[in-house]
């Protein structure tokens, strides 16, 4: 079983204080990183601070109520509740959507990567393809590509946030992918 | 309707699981993100202990009524 949803039920059964902290630690270390790019990706950085520890402080507090059996599902679980506080977020500054990352802070990332994990040149043309399709997509594609492909978000998931229907989504992650490539070729 | 290739499929979870791996080695939980973290624990566990020191409490046994006194003749 995924060491994430082991953490996260023992978290649940776990009555001492001490050991809840130390679960939740363990737990942190492994979505924090994703909470917090899902977070900073989204809103601008002077705002991302604030949404980013309230994110970190409900998913926290509701860790115990989490009924899910499966990794899946718990990193489901964690981005709604990102998304809601992005959404009171934007209700509050009325700020726009999805900030693009820049195109050389994903090299500089994918530097970082292959200094950890070398990478082979077929692997290299893969990721500089996969980061042209990100960077050339439509302002109103980028956070449909992100969440779906970097953020792991499933079409349900998506359409849930969006209010769309399971089918607008896939159609609409299929044709933002086709504009990028059309783009890039 | 055209459907997501298998290779686009790949490239782009490459760049994923790569991106988020160095993202994350760049941007560990700070000390102040694990304070947030800890008080929130702490706070949902004080709750649960108020929660149940009411249940285990037996409310006092309410007074009976007295019957109004006969006015003194």
């Amino acid at each position: 079983m995924d060491d994430l949803i082991k953490l996260v039920k023992t978290y649940r059964v776990t009555a001492g204080l001490a050991e809840r902290i130390r679960l939740a630690e363990e737990i942190f270390g492994l979505i924090g990183p994703d909470l917090h790019l899902f977070v900073f990706s989204t809103v601008p950085h002077h705002a991302a601070q604030d949404v980013y520890q309230e994110v970190l402080k409900a998913v926290a507090t509701g860790l115990k109520k989490f009924q899910g059996d499966t990794a899946k599902e718990f990193w489901a679980w964690c981005y709604r509740i990102a998304r809601n506080k992005l959404n009171d977020h934007y209700r509050s500054k009325a700020a726009d959507r999805m900030q693009p990352m820049p195109p050389e802070d994903l090299w500089q990332m994918m530097e970082a990567s292959a200094q950890t994990a070398p990478m082979s040149p077929a692997i290299r043309h893969d990721l500089e393809y996969a980061m042209k399709l990100l960077t050339n997509s439509k302002p109103e594609c980028y956070d449909f590509l992100w969440n779906h492909f970097v953020f792991g978000l499933d079409y349900g998931d998506i359409a849930e946030d969006r209010n769309m229907s399971y089918d607008n989504v896939r159609m609409k992650i299929v044709r933002c992918l086709e504009e990028a490539k059309a783009l890039v070729s | 309707m055209a459907e997501i290739s298998p290779e686009d499929r790949l490239a782009l979870h490459e760049f994923s699981v790569r991106y988020r791996e160095a993202y994350a080695k760049s941007h560990p939980l700070s000390e102040l993100h694990l304070e947030t973290i800890q008080d929130a624990i702490r706070g949902e566990y004080e709750k649960e202990q108020d929660a149940k020191r009411d249940v285990t409490i037996e409310p006092p046994s309410p007074t009976p009524e007295r019957e109004p006194e006969e006015p003194e003749p």
